[in-house]
């Protein structure tokens, strides 16, 4: 029995574990969105945080994740359950393609653009919601789309720590040492991410200011 | 209009990969340790399961070790799955064992009712407790059937242990206090599957094994005695969400049903079966629900 | 003209600005009436563009007071101050993701105007600034920039402000263009009779629009005067700039005069 085989005479687990795959990198990127994309305008906005904002998110990155998870998991609330640990830390590294798309975003804004709404009377609120950000948007997807390719793979390294998806199949495969399990696991997370990228890619195209 | 479409498109997007909670309606999810016995057990919970009742059962099995499988039945990703009386109370509880296998179920089970929103079914009915082996031509040579005898000899041997054996808090460091044993050497860690292999070749001369190896009969290794109770009592169990047992009594009852059903030494001939014939798991376990008349 | 008696709709008292150490504008004090086209004059570095940001306080002053229709402009409302006020800049800033009519009619919505109100306010702007009507679902990468340009003035126009200010509005545009659009900006302050601040450094621009010619150099103000005067004047910087512009400034001069 090949590995398609395999899948689709498992495909209920199949399903189940991209299923959890795709709640652990949907509800950790949301939450990075709101709290990078805040956090980039703010930065734009002021730019003497700047250096100190993004150096923080970069230092985040730089950790190895399986560490992350390891540093993580004696902290009391967090550590007693693996999946809030690992939307935690998928979280964390999603912040710094997001901040930083943001704040590249913001700033790229044509300066002309922003000199006639504000000689207009644009409320900085409405300079936010109707300017700065759609004209941005583009590009804050795309740090998006980033941060998604990360989490998806990521997410596979979360099993081990047993917060579940599709790094389950990748772990059970190894320890088995069955090449269609690891598989199993293996090509539905790279479809997700091929996905991911492309479906946001779509997406941030139509958003491009002409 | 485009951008608004094209908005609106990312929140749904975005919507429907949060309403993937796990949650599963009328399936039971059955999980297991990535060793031998643990995926026996759980084969037998699944199959009795599905015989007894009417529910459709998805298995989990070769989870990598008791933190994960803790993790994946708190987040009910799991329903139910084997554990060790002794391993839930040390490594899970975090409390200090005691030899009375009676006392260890019950603190296990108000704990874990207390606790985790989990509870126990009735015991397998063998314990599976730490067995320290040494080849069976040793044991006869040298007349030793204890753990205390055994430290008299333990500075001419090698030993060597699984992982977690050696991290647990009812592992190593406690034994070799209690019986005084000092070895050649820092013991080997190694696989719990070659440990067998690796005292019937000599390169070990005292093994952390399992009671109920079944590889213990078949490659005449002899199991000293305990006499110290140092070792708590490890007696196998289904450990069930409250929440499942709630909604579904049904799978309380098929448990129940298992109660005392496997002897030490019937856990050690389907261990056998499986690591040593080489037979197929769900195999094995069939023909077992059969003997027993547990299954129609 | 207005009487010397009425109050100046814009004025500056004692203005100075200082940024990173650099004085850009010293001691400026300078009066705008009502109906004038008042052109600041002057080279790169003279303090022309800030001047006119003091107005809409996109700068503040350092010392000294800008006052408009009387009131300071570091009291009050800003946001108020400048939706009351036309702005129009060289690189026009026309918003990329909105079109023609959203673009213009930018300052009536958030003003919360109607739609039934803006609708055909944004038809009689773009009839006015000389746009065909359809243009109004296009996009400004649609358009030429002597197009993008008027859109720029007839957004300005949109809330029917007393004040515009105009900063080189017409320097990035070709020299045919500049000259059309000079031309219909005449005509338009003839009928809508709007006080003008307007920036450039061409003199020649600056004799056919203006009522008046501010001259400023190193962020002081050299002289005030209107056209016919500034060509007659003595005063160095005066004689400099007619010395450089070369002939046929007369003719400039003629067609500006009120």
């Amino acid at each position: 029995m090949n590995v398609i085989h395999f899948m689709l005479r498992n495909h209920t687990q199949v399903l189940e574990l991209s299923l959890e795959h795709l709640w652990l990198v949907g509800l950790s990127t949301a939450f990075a969105i709101l709290i990078g994309v805040p956090l980039g305008i703010v930065i734009a906005h002021r730019p003497r945080f700047n250096k100190p904002v993004l150096a923080g998110a970069n230092i985040i990155q730089t950790i190895p994740s399986l560490a992350l998870f390891g540093f993580l998991l004696p902290v009391p609330w967090l550590g007693s359950r693996s999946d809030r640990l690992a939307i935690l830390a998928l979280t964390l590294y999603a912040l710094l393609p997001i901040i930083r798309n943001t704040y590249t975003g913001i700033c790229g804004v044509d300066s002309a653009v922003i000199e006639a709404a504000r000689g207009m009377g644009l409320t900085e609120s409405q300079m936010l919601f109707q300017v700065e950000l759609p004209l941005a948007a583009s590009v804050i997807l795309s740090g998006v789309r980033i941060a998604v390719v990360i989490s998806v793979g990521l997410a596979t390294i979360a099993a081990a720590i047993g917060a579940g998806g599709l790094g389950e199949f990748i772990f059970r495969g190894l320890a088995m040492v069955d090449d269609r399990v690891i598989l199993a696991g293996a090509i539905p997370a790279a479809v997700l991410a091929l996905a991911a990228d492309v479906g946001v890619g779509v997406i941030e195209r139509r958003l491009r200011p002409r | 209009m485009r951008r608004k479409t094209s908005a609106l498109f990312l929140v749904v997007l975005l919507a429907s990969s949060l309403s993937c909670a796990p949650s599963h309606a009328n399936r039971i999810v059955v999980g297991s340790k990535n060793f031998t016995e643990s995926f026996i057990l759980g084969e037998l919970i699944a199959q009795q399961i599905e015989a007894r009742t009417g529910l459709k059962v998805e298995r989990r099995f070769y989870l990598a070790g008791t933190y994960i499988c803790q993790q994946a039945i708190l987040a009910g990703r799991i329903d139910v799955y084997p554990e060790y009386t002794g391993t839930a109370l040390t490594t899970i509880l975090k409390q200090k064992a005691s030899a009375d296998k009676t006392e260890v179920y019950q603190t296990v089970k108000t704990g874990y009712e207390s606790r985790f929103g989990l509870t126990l079914g009735p015991a397998f009915g063998f314990n599976d407790t730490f067995a320290m082996e040494i080849r069976g031509e040793e044991a006869r040579r040298l007349n030793v059937h204890t753990l205390s005898e055994a430290a008299k000899f333990a500075p001419k041997w090698h030993a060597g242990f699984g992982y977690e054996f050696m991290e647990r808090p009812d592992g190593y460091n406690g034994m070799v206090a209690t019986y005084g044993l000092h070895f050649q050497d820092q013991p080997r860690i190694m696989d719990l599957g070659l440990l067998a292999r690796a005292l019937k070749d000599h390169q070990i001369d005292f093994a952390g094994g399992n009671a109920t190896d079944g590889l213990i009969p078949a490659t005449d290794l002899f199991v000293l005695e305990d006499d110290k109770h140092y070792f708590p009592p490890y007696e196998a169990v289904p450990v069930i969400r409250q929440q499942t047992a709630q909604q579904h009594p049904e799978v309380a009852q098929a448990l129940a049903a298992l109660e005392n059903e496997i002897s030490d030494s019937e856990m050690q001939q389907m261990n056998y079966a499986v690591d040593g014939q080489h037979r197929d798991t769900e195999e094995v376990v069939r023909e077992f629900l059969k003997r027993k008349k547990l299954v129609p | 003209m207005p009487a010397a008696s009425e109050a100046p709709v814009i004025e500056f008292r004692d203005v100075s600005y200082t940024v990173s150490g650099t004085q850009v504008i010293a001691n400026l004090n300078l009066r705008v009436d009502r109906g004038e086209t008042l052109v600041l004059l002057g080279r790169s570095g003279s303090g022309k563009t800030t001047t006119l940001k003091l107005i809409n306080r996109l700068v503040s002053p350092t010392s000294g007071q800008v006052l408009v229709n009387g009131n300071p402009t570091a009291q009050g409302d800003v946001i108020q101050l400048r939706r009351g006020i036309g702005y129009v800049i060289q690189e026009v800033g026309l918003f990329p993701h909105f079109t023609v009519e959203r673009n213009v009619a930018i300052v009536p919505k958030i003003e919360g105007w109607t739609s039934e109100r803006i609708q055909p306010r944004v038809q009689e702007l773009l009839k006015l600034v000389g746009l065909p009507a359809e243009l109004a679902s296009r996009y400004p990468h649609q358009l030429s920039g002597g197009q993008r340009q008027r859109v720029g003035f007839a957004r300005a126009l949109a809330a029917d402000p007393e004040i515009l200010l105009m900063d080189e509005p017409f320097g990035a545009l070709d020299p045919l263009t500049r000259d059309e659009l000079q031309r219909e900006f005449l005509a338009l302050q003839q009928r809508l009779n709007k006080t003008v601040v307007f920036v450039t450094h061409d003199l020649r621009e600056a004799l056919r629009l203006g009522s008046r010619i501010a001259l400023m150099e190193a962020g002081k103000l050299v002289t005030v005067l209107t056209p016919h005067e500034f060509l007659k004047s003595t005063d160095r910087w005066a004689a400099a700039y007619v010395k450089a512009f070369g002939d046929g400034l007369e003719a400039a001069a003629n067609r500006g005069t009120s």
